[in-house]
């Protein structure tokens, strides 16, 4: 039992302090000004992210510098960033490129990157997807690289980079004769550019390789099983994320529906608008439950598989509860909840395009029904 | 997954191996497979929760006096797993451990010496009188009355929708016995003999042709008033009770059984090669991912009564979230059954005896027994969201 009350302790904890920090670092005016950004962070922020809270390095190991932790309190700090919508590159270097390093096993890789991730002196991101194929389809990546010396060359396109205009280490994956590899890249050397997206508040961008120089990471042709759970952490962290950001449109609905009057009395007294609430409280919170039972799979180191099935079950369930979430926040609020001035959009394009990214809730469908046997015969 | 929860709760070895190493040998002792014959059936579950109280193993979560095992909620846990496991026959009368809560908690010595054993044993059935032609969700407005003649009540009136009244040898009721008033003043919690004279009971048949409840017409019952349960006209406030623990590890079997019925609808769609069709592929994995969003949902509020904190409001919700669940996997269901779950359960060629179109038209109670998901939802929106009253006078 103690084990599991410290843990519990442990993790309230962890919530109030990042909770504070954000209702001061992040209130709705800085999101507004950084959305406007092609960079879409405040580095003062970032480095208080680092030096003051040792967030960034939080899922880096103390060796490199960082602090860990698992993915139960990485999910922790997720769900209150998703709260606030808080702009900054923390999917990028805090999970997923930190991650890919670590799953590449190249210790001199670790040894060189993650000190430097870890304490947010630089940012860094993965570079998956192409075209306009789902990042998780990983047959569609094209580029290819071309062993060129003790140093190999990239030739391709990769879009919809998270925060692939402000990272300063690029990490990317690309095909060679032996498959799928991870490569380094420095991000002066490549040709990238901005792009204006549905959700501003997380930024996105492509990046053009050209004979553009690339360190390989890891073994040649391994990235394929790594980038695989490097997305799954991915997912557990952004389905965390969303059940944050889906809980804040709830507390912003109810506080709505308390104070806005019509006919003579709150609008939450009529039924039509309470059941919409009460229906979003189940959903919210077995999305809740669904991304920390995730998080507490990865953190227990359970068995592969199950760590797998429970990231897409929790990144399925999470992406619509997200969605539902913020579309209601909108109806709900009526007319102001669909004007720029009043923050329900900004919910609603988080929620939407984070439905979208690292894996579409169809994919994620398709992997649970792939692990509980149930495949076409054909 | 309740192994880890239960690695978590602390549960004492020595304590476990006690009680689960001699249910595990009475479920040795009481293998077999259930009669095909509904009788027959019926007969075999009720000897063995008979057995099971004999062998003093019924009732984890009761405490002792009440001749419960007095298990602490991780204990109850494992418990129910291993009855699961075992494909224990269920207790037949699962009303009955809607009054016992409040026999325990509210009942007189005497009253529990009477009706908890026979309850355990099934020994009694009992059956809920609260719903009336004119009292469903807005159930305060009950009309069915009682009137004190010397040592006796005098019920007159009708309840409708109770679920098992023709087996039935007791009825917990709701009954005016005063004015109506706010918070359900004037209503009184008695337990009624369904032999008294005066009580006739006509079976309903319901939605799948069959009779699981019925009408009970009261024509001057006399209930002695030793059967009165609590205070005369306090009969509101305890009807709710329950032992906390008990409703914890109710959903947890819920839970083992939806597991399971999953499950099986994965099987038979392997089989039928509906797992094919890409829609109904995806379907499935949204029913499997809501039965793991359901156990993930279960795992928080337990963990959190089992280190003595508030289950907050993942508790509120399961309701009404495995009523929409239980919906949507009959729905599903018939897609996989195919074609053929147009036919009736008396066809013999129907897939799987016809269960699942059977169970697509039970399911349809699950929004509207024991409150419906409207009212629930209130409920959920005033109590837990803190929004104002629905009702006017605000």
């Amino acid at each position: 039992m103690s084990a599991v009350s410290d843990r519990n302790d442990e993790h309230d904890e962890l919530r109030k302090v990042v909770r504070a920090f954000l209702e001061h670092a992040s209130p709705s005016s800085e999101v507004r000004r950084l959305a406007e950004t092609d960079e879409g962070y405040d580095p003062e922020v970032w480095r208080r992210l680092a030096d003051e809270l040792g967030l960034v390095g939080l899922i880096v190991p103390e060796r490199f510098g960082g602090a860990g932790a698992g993915a139960a309190e990485l999910a922790v700090v997720m769900a209150e960033m998703g709260r606030t919508l808080l702009c900054a590159p923390y999917l990028s270097s805090a999970v997923l490129a930190p991650a890919a390093l670590l799953e590449s096993g190249d210790e001199t890789a670790c040894a060189e990157f993650l000190p430097d991730i870890a304490d947010g002196s630089v940012i860094a991101t993965l570079a998956v997807a192409e075209g306009n194929s789902d990042i998780r389809d990983l047959d569609a990546v094209w580029t290819t690289a071309r062993a060129d010396g003790d140093r190999h060359l990239l030739f391709g396109t990769k879009e919809r980079v998270t925060d692939g205009y402000a990272a300063g280490l690029l990490l990317t994956v690309a095909r060679t004769e032996k498959g799928l590899s991870l490569f380094a890249v420095d991000p002066e050397a490549v040709e990238r550019r901005p792009l204006p997206a549905l959700d501003p508040t997380r930024k996105l961008a492509r990046v053009h390789f050209d004979r553009t120089p690339a360190r390989l990471i890891g073994a040649e042709g391994a990235a394929e099983g790594a980038v695989a759970r490097v997305l799954d952490l991915g997912a557990v962290a952004l389905a965390a994320e969303q059940a944050g950001g889906a809980e804040r449109c709830l507390e912003l609905s109810v506080e709505y529906a308390k104070t806005r009057e019509q006919f003579g009395r709150p609008i939450g007294a009529f039924q039509a608008i309470k059941h919409k609430c009460a229906e979003l409280l189940y959903e919210v919170e077995s999305a809740k439950a669904a991304a920390q039972d995730a998080a507490r799979l990865w953190s227990a180191a359970a068995a592969a598989s199950e760590q797998g099935l429970a990231a897409s079950v929790a990144r399925a369930y999470c992406s619509e509860t997200y969605v539902h979430a913020a579309a209601e926040t909108i109806q709900i609020h009526g007319g102001i909840g669909y004007t720029w001035e009043h923050d329900a959009h900004l919910y609603l394009r988080r929620a939407k395009s984070s439905a979208l990214l690292l894996g579409s809730t169809s994919w994620h469908l398709e992997r649970v029904a792939a692990d509980i046997g149930l495949v076409p015969t054909a | 997954m309740a192994s880890a929860t239960v690695q978590d709760a602390g549960t004492s070895p020595a304590r476990q191996a006690h009680w689960s190493v001699r249910l595990a040998e009475f479920l040795d002792a009481h293998a077999g497979r259930p009669p095909r014959d509904k009788t027959a059936r019926l007969a075999w579950a009720r000897a063995f929760h008979a057995d099971l109280e004999e062998a003093h193993l019924a009732a984890p979560g009761w405490p002792a006096e009440a001749g419960g095992m007095g298990l602490d909620l991780g204990d109850q846990i494992a418990y129910h797993q291993q009855m699961t496991a075992a494909r224990a026959p269920r207790h037949p009368c699962g009303l009955s451990f809607i009054v016992a809560p409040t026999l325990i908690r509210h009942g007189t010595p005497e009253q529990k010496e009477r009706y908890l054993r026979p309850l355990l044993r099934a020994d009694e059935f009992w059956c809920q009188g609260f719903s009336e032609p004119g009292a469903g969700s807005d159930l305060t407005s009950l009309t069915t009355r009682a009137e004190r003649v010397g040592d006796a009540y005098v019920v007159n009136g009708q309840k409708l929708w109770t679920t098992m009244a023709h087996l039935a040898d007791w009825m917990f009721a709701l009954i005016r016995t005063g004015p109506a008033g706010p918070g359900g003043a004037g209503i009184s919690y008695l337990l009624i003999s369904m032999k008294s004279e005066g009580i006739t009971v006509r079976p309903l048949k319901d939605i799948s042709g069959g009779t699981h409840f019925s009408e009970v017409y009261f024509d001057d019952v006399r209930v002695p008033v030793g059967n009165l349960v609590g205070e005369e006209g306090g009969g509101w406030a305890i009807a709710r009770t329950s032992l906390g623990h008990e409703r914890a590890t109710a959903f947890l079997s819920d839970e083992f059984r939806y597991r399971r019925v999953v499950s099986e609808l994965h099987r038979l769609a392997k089989t039928s090669g509906a797992a094919d069709d890409p829609v109904v592929r995806q379907d499935l994995a949204r029913i499997e991912a809501s039965v793991r969003v359901l156990a993930s949902n279960s795992r928080r509020a337990l963990d959190a009564v089992l280190e003595g904190r508030d289950p907050g409001p993942a508790a509120s919700v399961n309701r009404l979230v495995r009523a929409e669940f239980d919906q949507r996997l009959h729905e599903v269901a018939l897609r996989v059954v195919g074609p053929d779950a147009v036919l009736g359960q008396r066809e013999p060629t129907a897939p799987e005896g016809g269960r699942w179109t059977y169970g697509y038209l039970m399911s349809r109670s699950s929004t509207i027994g024991a409150g419906t998901a409207e009212i629930q939802r209130n409920t959920i929106a005033e109590k837990v969201l803190g929004l104002p009253s629905w009702r006017k006078e605000a």
